[in-house]
Order: C-alpha cells, then structure tokens, then sequence
C-alpha cells in the first residue's frame, strides 16, 4: 500500500468519494435484497385476502386471482363468526394459545425468579455446577424435549405414571384422555406446559440472575441491618429493583409461548381432539397439509397484530420505566 | 456510630440470622436447589437409560429405572442404518448454522459499522425499515417465502434454506450500537493514513467487536443448529434435512421401538448439547444482553 | 465482498434450478422419474420391476425416487403447479379425485375404461376414474375393512375357543372382554379388541352403514349425508361395544398405543387393521413371539358389503415429454399378471387384479389374502371425496372417538361428522 502517493494525489473531498463508494458499495446490494424482503411481506400481506391453494392454477399474476379468487375480508370474517370447520378450528388454536401462554407466565415467574435468588444466595462452589444443569434444557433441541417428554408421558410405561403409582396415585393418560382436565384445561394442555416450562426456565433463570447481580449488596445489607429478614429485604429492596427486567421477561416469556410450536408439533399436534392445537400449529397445518394459504395468511396475520401488540406494550411498559 | 460498633452489631445481627427460620438456612436453600435439579436431570436420564434397553424392556409396566442389561445395541442399529447416514445430517446441519451465522456476522457487522459512523442520504429511513423489520415475526413471512422457493425450484436445497437468512435486523441493531462507542478518532486516523475504507472496517473495527460478534455468534448458532419449522417446509426430501427433522423422521418410522428412538435422540441432541455447555457462558452473556431467544 | 456473496447466491439459485430438470427429449434414450412414497416393501417391488424393465428396454433409464407419507402430498402440491414432478407419479387411488386436472389421462389405445373396468376389482379400479375418465392402474386393493390379528396365545391362556368361530359381532366383542388385562392401578394393559384408531373407526362406520342398508352420500355424489338413522345406530353400537370394556378408548388410540404397535407388543389380543399392517409389524417388531393370524371379522349385519379406499397405483404427469413409454412401464407393472404378482408378493398386498389374487403363490404366501376373497367381490369404491384423508382422519375419527371416550353424545357426533365433512365440498 503506497501511503505517500495516495495523500498527495487525492484532494480534500477524496475522503467523502471514498466514504460514499463505501456506503453505496453497501446499501446497493442492501436495497436489492432488502426488495425481496419487502416483496415476500408485500405478497403475505395480499395473500390473505385471496383463497389460495397452490394445489391450484389460479390467475396470472402469481396464482392469484382465476382459481384462486380475491374473497377481500372474508377470510377474517369466517374466521370469528363463522361456522366452517376451519373456522372453529381457528377460534380453538386462538383459545389454546391463549391458555397457554397466561398458563405458562406465571407458573415460569415463580420457578424461575425464586431459583435464581437461591443460586445467587449459596456459596460459589456448587454455584457454576448447579446453573449449568439448570440451563441444560434450553440447549437441547425441542425436538429431543419433545421426544423426551412424550416417553415419560406414555400411560403404561412412562416415569411419570410410574412415580404417581409409586405414591398410590391413579396414572392418567396425559396426552390422549380428553376427558380429565385441572382448573379448566385439559391434562394435555398441563402436559405440555410441564414439559414447555422444563425446557424454557433456565433462560429466565439466568437473566434473573444477572438482575440480581445487578443489586448493590449494600442495599441489602442495610436491610438487613436495619432487622429485615430475607423475605423482607427481597420484596422491598430487591423486587423493586429488577423490576424493569420483570416486566422484560415477562414480555419475552409471553411472546415466546404466543409462538410456540416445535414441542407441541411432535408432542401432540394439537391431539387430543384440538385440546393442544394452538395458533402455530393451525397455520401450519393450514398452509402446508391442507393447502388454504390464504387462510393460513389472515391466520399469521392475527398472530402478528397479538405479537405486535405485545410488544408495543412492552415499549411503552419500558420508556416508562427509564422515564423513571 | 464507631466502626467498631457497627460490626459489633453486624456480628450480633448475623449470629441472630443464623438462628433465623428453617426457610432461611442454607439447608433449605440447598435442598430446594437440589430438587430442582433432580427434576431437571430426570428426563435426561430416562433418555440416556432408555436408549441402553431393548425395546422391549423399555414397554415393561411398571418401567424400570436402570437397564437389567445394558447393551448399546440400539446405537449399532442406527450406526448399521444405511438409511440414517448421521454425519451427512450432522454435514447438513453444520452447512446451515456454519453459513448462517457467518452471513448474518458480516452483515451485521458491515451494515451496523455503516449506520454506526456513516452520514447519508435516507438513512434515517433506512434504519426505520430496520427497526420495523425486526419487529415483525418470521412466521408471517413464512409462507410466501415458500411459495417463493418452490417458484424458483429451491425447496429441497439447503441453499434455499439460507437465503432468507443473510441479514439479520436484530444483529445490525446490536453491532450499531457497539459501533456508536468506537471512537471516530480511531478511525480518521487510519484515514489519514490512507487506509480503505475497507481495510479499516477489516482490520480496525472488526477486532473491536470481537466480543459481541461472539456472543451473537454462539447465539445464532445454537438457533440455527435447533431450528425446525423453517427447515421442515423447506426440506423435504431425506437426503438434505437437518438433524432435528430427521430425529422427528426417525421416530414417526419407529414406532413402538422406543429404545431406539432415546438412543437416536442421544445422538443426535447431546454431540451439540455439549459443546454448547462449553460455550455456556457466552450463551448466557447473549440471552442477558440482547434478549434474543 | 458483500457483492461476492449476493453473486454467488443467484448463481447457486440457478444452478440449484438447473438440477431439477432431468427429461432427455426427443432421441433414442429415454429418462423417466418415477416418484413413490416409502415403503420399503413397496419399493423393493418396484426396484426389481424396474430392472427387469430396463433390461427389455436398453434404451430406457427410469430413476426413483421416494417420500414419506406425510410429505407425500405437500410435495405433489409444490412440484406440480410448478410443473416440477416426476414423469410416473405413485398415486393413492382416492386422492386421483383431487389431482386429476393435473394428471394425464390414459389414452384410449393404452385401455379403455370399460377394459379396465372388467380387468381390476371395482374398488381399486374406481379410485382412479373420475368423471368417467381413467387417470391411472391400481396395484392393490387397499382393504381396511373386516380382517383382524388375532393372538393365538392370549386366546388359548383366556380359555377361548382357537381359532375364534365367530357368527355375529356380538361374539368378538364377547371373547374381546374375556381377553382384558388390566395393570394394578386399573389402567387398562391389554385390550381384549383394539379397534380405536383411525383407519378401523372410520372404515367399519361406514361398512355398517351400508351394511344396514343405508348410505352416506347423496343421490348425484355432490355431498355427504351422514346424519342418518343407519350411521346413528352403527355408532351407538361401536359406543356399546367401547363401554363394554373390550378397549379403553383413552390409552388405546391413533395416538397412543396404535394397533400395529399394540399387537406386536403385547398390548392388544385382537386388532383390527387392513393386512398390509403384517408386513409392517413383522419388520418392526422382530422380537414377537406369541403365534398370531389374520382372520375376518363377520358382518355387523346382512351381507358383508363394505367400502374400500381403492389404493396404491401409477399414474402420469401431463407435463411428462415421454408419456408413451410411461404409460408403457405401466402396464408392464400393473396388468402383467407376472409382474403385478412378484410386486404383491414383495410388498405383502392384496392385488388389484382378481387373477393374481386367486393364484396360488399367492395362496401360500399371503394366506390372508385367500381368506379374503370371499369378500373382495363385495367391496365398493369409497366415492370421490374432496379431500379423503381430511373426512377419515380428520373429522369422522376424531368425532366418533370423542363419543366413545364420553366428551359428546352420539347426536353431537354425528351431526358435526355430516356438518364438517360436507363443509370440505366447498
């Protein structure tokens, strides 16, 4: 690289050709790849106003139209007053998704929360062994979970049954008795968040315990001076404290459990009798074995106004909390 | 208060809490950890027992704990099996997460260095569309996305799989935001000196960013390594698919056979599962820090 | 650099667009792709066929090519409006109905409908012609209905009668409560008759419709109509037999415990499935040791009519630029009495053509399939539905599996059977 010559030849404005070739060098390729994005959003935003099967030939333009006629809105209006089975169906997995994610929160909240302050109150030496068997879970594919699970689950031979004979209990059929249910949900449903919360909470886990670092220890000790027992000191000093991460784990663990599908696909998919469909799967199912992608479209499209809607709670949750 | 007095009365404090309710002791607290953590262990050992039983044994009710004789007769099955070539699927998998990342990295770190300390027309609108982009889930775009690939004939391609990939919003969010601490003195003086551009994004920026970059490295790692949805459209013939489909695969051609089944999940689930035990501490750094799952 | 990337992305785009051809137009040599599902039985049938093909045609190359059940269709979905599948397309009779616009019909000098017609038993051979058109040749004559395993051990420990001389239903389900077993706790761990999963549900349902002389289609074939007093009775009964204790409906189901699966285990004395489960289960489950048999149930009333998928066959895509010899390899493997009997025989079916299922090899080796004879003749085509696999597994299954478990009334099934299954004539 010949320095000298290259400061002598170039004038002033030299450094902003060579900054502006830099950032065209980057946007333009960018852009191009950026339009198919924006074209593959476009056409999921259209498709969901037609009824599309790719089965069919439909009209010129991408299949659209011909076979594949434009029905507007009526894919959102069969959807929530409907009779069709599809529709049914729809307002089932929106129900489950439902169940299963303000069922998930807060049996994840006081697992995970209540771990991490113990982990953070024992001596370093088993620490780094314990959180890492904890956090095992979160890095096992939700296929192996998912398999895993529906062993232990199995009504004759499963660990689970087995332990609930040993205590003199009645085993259930966990994942296919479409009559039993606790609370309102069906013991499939339970099923899977048992096996969905095993999986997630050493992810909470170890974002709680970062929060918990987070708080002086000076705080506490005063607490503690001042006669506050353990209880005390945590919901009055430490609590408030991590709140903003609460309120962020709370959003991701809602968001998450809105999307689920892996472990439920394998578990169940959406037996008994749609008691564990939820919306993922519906779309999926949809779009890909029955081939109605344009209701498997409106389908996505409720999901992403719920997830969406979400996180736009979460901001302003959020902004409010640093305007703190 | 004397400073004397104060620890006078720490000490008193503490030697009171010692004698403070059941629930408080180190005890509970390691009783309860450890109860958690048998809970947790409990599937995996099921797993790992189960794979070394027959098929048989696995079915016997009520089911017992440890194998009566352990054989790992079920691992020379699959490794027999010539329909479950593993290091293709595991070639596959690595294809997919290897490119991936390295994609996404570049990009990432390219564009955020870029809206990090470069003026331009547009960019605010640019970085908009970003920020929107990373808000939108990918499951809406899922299905287009399909129709797009099996127009251009990619379905069953591992590079159809990708294409989508290569950028990745969330990481050029995360790398700007590294980028903006990076002093502007740093690199006008390696203007000065007359290096590229380029040269200065290779050789001064990118070490700067080696932390980041390796979190979310690990991170979109472990993701694409695990991903299952999208490679399920995707990959439908035997020979492309990734390893958590053709674990799905292998259970749906199995059924009733148990063993075999925990012993292929062993396979294909703890090889990754360690390394990224290894790699832990950078997993938990990026779950902290970027929220991403 | 990012450049380099974008480049190289398009280029292996092409290049991937490139691979998916495949046809040798024109000229002496030939190339056919040739699609099917996996069944290993199955495509060793074919893998020998194909050889021997080859051998009488030098200039002939057929390569195959095979997916799973499940992606089956959704890759015949993706690949034919892209214009993308095989020159021979494996085609399960019942879905021809679905598929027909982009299949080829078989030219008149290849058969004649009429031909087929008098060729092939009426149940396969109906799949696959649809508005009077044929689309494609049948191999098997899928039958789920009426045969049953049953497990000579447990039967002989139950103090039961072996083989089983049953007159009426009533004496299956008779000897199915003797062969209950249940676990200490009370679940249920061997069922005495294991009819619970999907294919048994809905093929008996509609065999005893029709065998109490009703029928669930409407006069023209434009729509269902299930709600009817026939189909009410049929799933009080199958409901009757349930609470009878011969199965548990919660821990035996498609699900959970499946018929093939159970039987071989150990988990169920008599499991109704078709035959091509024996196949299956043999292959499975090795380490089964008890002495078993297939052997058919008798009817739930009158004459054993009943009503069958039509099933596996070859079929040719419109877009093939040689459908000639396509068509020719066809019959080559379907009509050939020798060759359709050496493809039976590999894959554990019961043949498409009357001839072949009377011979004798066929006797000896399939004994079940002799057994069958008697009612292959009363076997009908299921009807072409909408979307086969949707009405059986998805809506009468389910349905009536909810009303044995006791979460609906028979009333509620039935009339969500007739609402769903008509609502997928849209």
């Amino acid at each position: 690289m010949n320095l000298r010559r290259k400061k002598e030849k170039r004038p002033k404005g030299g450094l902003t050709i060579a900054k502006g070739r830099f950032v065209l060098g980057i946007t333009i390729p960018l852009l191009i790849y950026e339009s198919l994005g924006l074209f593959v959003i476009g056409w999921a935003l259209v498709l969901m106003f037609f009824n599309y099967s790719s089965g069919r030939l439909g009209g010129p333009i991408l299949g659209l139209g011909g076979t594949n006629p434009f029905v507007g809105i009526d894919n959102f209006i069969e959807m929530f007053s409907g009779t069709s089975v599809e529709a049914n169906l729809f307002r089932i997995s929106l129900k489950n998704t439902l169940i299963f994610a303000f069922a998930v929160l807060p049996l994840n909240l006081m697992i995970t929360l209540p771990i991490a302050y113990l982990l953070e109150s024992i001596g370093e030496r088993f620490k780094a062994f314990y959180r890492t068997i904890y956090f095992l879970p979160v890095l096992t594919s939700s296929v192996g979970v998912a398999l895993i699970w529906l062993s232990m689950y199995d009504p004759q031979a499963g660990w689970i049954n087995a332990i609930i004979r040993l205590f003199g209990g009645t085993p259930v059929s966990w994942l296919s008795d479409p009559r039993a249910g606790f609370a309102g949900v069906s013991v499939a449903m339970w099923a899977v968040i048992l096996a969905y919360l095993w999986q997630d909470y050493g992810y909470n886990m170890v974002i709680f315990i970062a929060a918990l670092q987070g708080v002086p220890q000076e705080l506490k000790d005063t607490a503690m001076i001042d006669g506050a027992n353990r209880w005390q000191t945590f919901i009055k000093i430490t609590v408030p404290l991590i709140r903003p991460t609460m309120l962020f784990v709370c959003v991701m663990t809602m968001l998450s459990s809105f999307q689920v599908f892996d472990i439920i696909q394998v578990m169940t998919n959406g037996a008994p009798g749609n008691q564990t469909q939820v919306l993922m799967l519906d779309i999926y199912k949809n779009a890909f074995r029955y081939q109605r992608l344009g209701w498997a479209a409106a389908e996505s499209f409720i999901l992403f106004l719920l997830v969406m809607g979400v996180t736009i709670i979460q901001m302003r949750m959020l902004r409010t909390e640093w305007e703190y | 208060m004397t400073t004397q007095a104060v620890s006078t009365n720490t000490l008193t404090r503490r030697a009171k809490f010692k004698r403070g309710s059941f629930f408080e002791s180190r005890f509970f607290f390691y009783l309860a950890l450890t109860l958690g953590l048998i809970f947790t262990l409990l599937p995996f050992l099921m797993m790992i027992f189960s794979s070394l039983k027959t098929n048989t044994e696995v079915l016997r009710v009520p089911p017992t704990f440890l194998p009566d004789n352990p054989t790992f007769s079920n691992y020379l099955t699959i490794f027999n099996d010539p329909r479950l070539p593993l290091l293709r699927f595991y070639a596959n998998s690595a294809f997919v997460a290897v490119f991936n990342v390295t994609a996404t990295l570049f990009t990432s770190a390219l564009i955020g260095y870029m809206f990090a300390k470069f003026e331009f027309p547009g960019k605010r609108i640019l970085f908009g569309w970003f920020l929107t982009l990373m808000m939108i889930p990918s499951h809406i775009t899922m299905i287009p996305s399909y129709l797009i690939l099996a127009k251009l004939g990619l379905i069953n391609s591992l590079w159809g799989l990708v294409i989508f990939s290569a950028v990745d919003a969330f990481g050029i969010f995360m790398l700007r935001q590294f980028c903006e601490t990076l002093p502007n003195e740093l690199l006008d003086a390696a203007r000065i000196d007359g290096a590229s551009e380029w040269q200065i994004f290779i050789r001064i920026v990118v070490p700067q960013l080696s932390a980041p970059l390796a979190t979310l490295g690990i991170l979109g790692f472990m993701g694409n390594w695990n991903a299952y949805l999208w490679p399920m459209i995707v990959l439908q013939k035997v020979e492309v698919r990734t390893l958590p489909i053709i674990l799905t695969w292998y259970n749906s051609t199995h059924t009733g056979q148990g063993a075999l089944v925990m012993a292929a999940t062993v396979l294909i689930t703890m090889p990754i599962l360690l390394v990224l035990v290894y790699f832990q501490r950078w997993i938990v750094k990026g779950f902290v820090t970027t929220g991403l799952k | 650099m990012k450049k380099i990337m974008f480049v190289l992305v398009i280029a292996s785009m092409l290049l991937a667009a490139c691979g998916t051809g495949g046809q040798v137009a024109g000229g002496e040599k030939v190339t056919l792709r040739f699609w099917t599902h996996t069944n290993n039985a199955f495509n060793a049938g074919y893998d020998a066929l194909i050889t021997a093909y080859q051998a009488e045609h030098p200039n002939v190359t057929i390569s195959r090519e095979s997916f799973e059940y499940d992606l089956y269709l959704q890759t015949l979905s993706t690949a034919m409006p892209a214009g993308e599948e095989a020159d021979i397309i494996q085609l399960f009779g019942t879905w021809t109905s679905q598929y027909y616009e982009r299949l080829a019909s078989v030219p008149a000098d290849v058969m004649s409908v009429a031909q087929a017609k008098k060729l092939f038993y009426s149940a396969p051979i109906g799949g696959f012609i649809v508005n009077d058109k044929l689309y494609g040749f049948p191999q098997e004559f899928n039958c789920e209905y009426g045969g049953v395993l049953v497990n000579k051990t447990m039967f002989q420990a139950a103090g039961l009668a072996y083989p089983p001389q049953w007159k009426t239903m009533d004496d299956v389900v008779a000897d199915g409560i003797k062969l209950v077993q249940r676990d200490d706790s009370g679940m249920m761990s061997v069922a005495g008759f294991h009819f619970t999963s999907a294919d048994p549900i809905a093929f008996s349902f509609l065999a005893g419709i029709k065998q109490r002389g009703g029928d669930y289609w409407n006069a023209d074939q434009t729509g269902f109509t299930f709600n009817t007093p026939q189909a009410k009775e049929q799933i009080t009964w199958m409901v009757n037999a349930v609470q009878s204790g011969i199965v548990d409906p919660m821990v035996f189901n498609d699900a959970t415990n499946p018929v093939i699966d159970a039987f071989f285990t150990n988990k169920a004395a008599i499991g109704y499935i078709g035959a091509w489960a024996i196949a299956e289960g043999k292959t499975n489950f090795p380490d089964f040791a008890d002495e078993w048999d297939y052997i058919y149930l008798p009817p739930i009333q009158g004459k054993p009519v009943f009503v069958a998928d039509s099933g596996w066959g070859l079929t040719v895509s419109p877009n093939s630029k040689n459908q000639d010899v396509a068509w020719d390899f066809i019959k080559y493997v379907t009509t050939d009495s020798k060759n359709a009997l050496s493809w039976n025989l590999a894959s554990g079916t019961i043949p498409a053509l009357p001839e072949v299922a009377k011979s004798s090899e066929i006797a000896t080796t399939e004994p079940w399939v002799a057994k069958a004879l008697d009612i292959l003749p009363d076997g009908e085509y299921l009807g072409n539905m909408p979307d086969r696999d949707l009405v059986m597994y998805s809506i009468i299954y389910p349905r009536i599996l909810e009303a044995m478990q006791g979460v609906t009334s028979v009333d509620e099934a039935l009339a969500t059977i007739d609402t769903e299954a008509n609502s997928t004539f849209k």
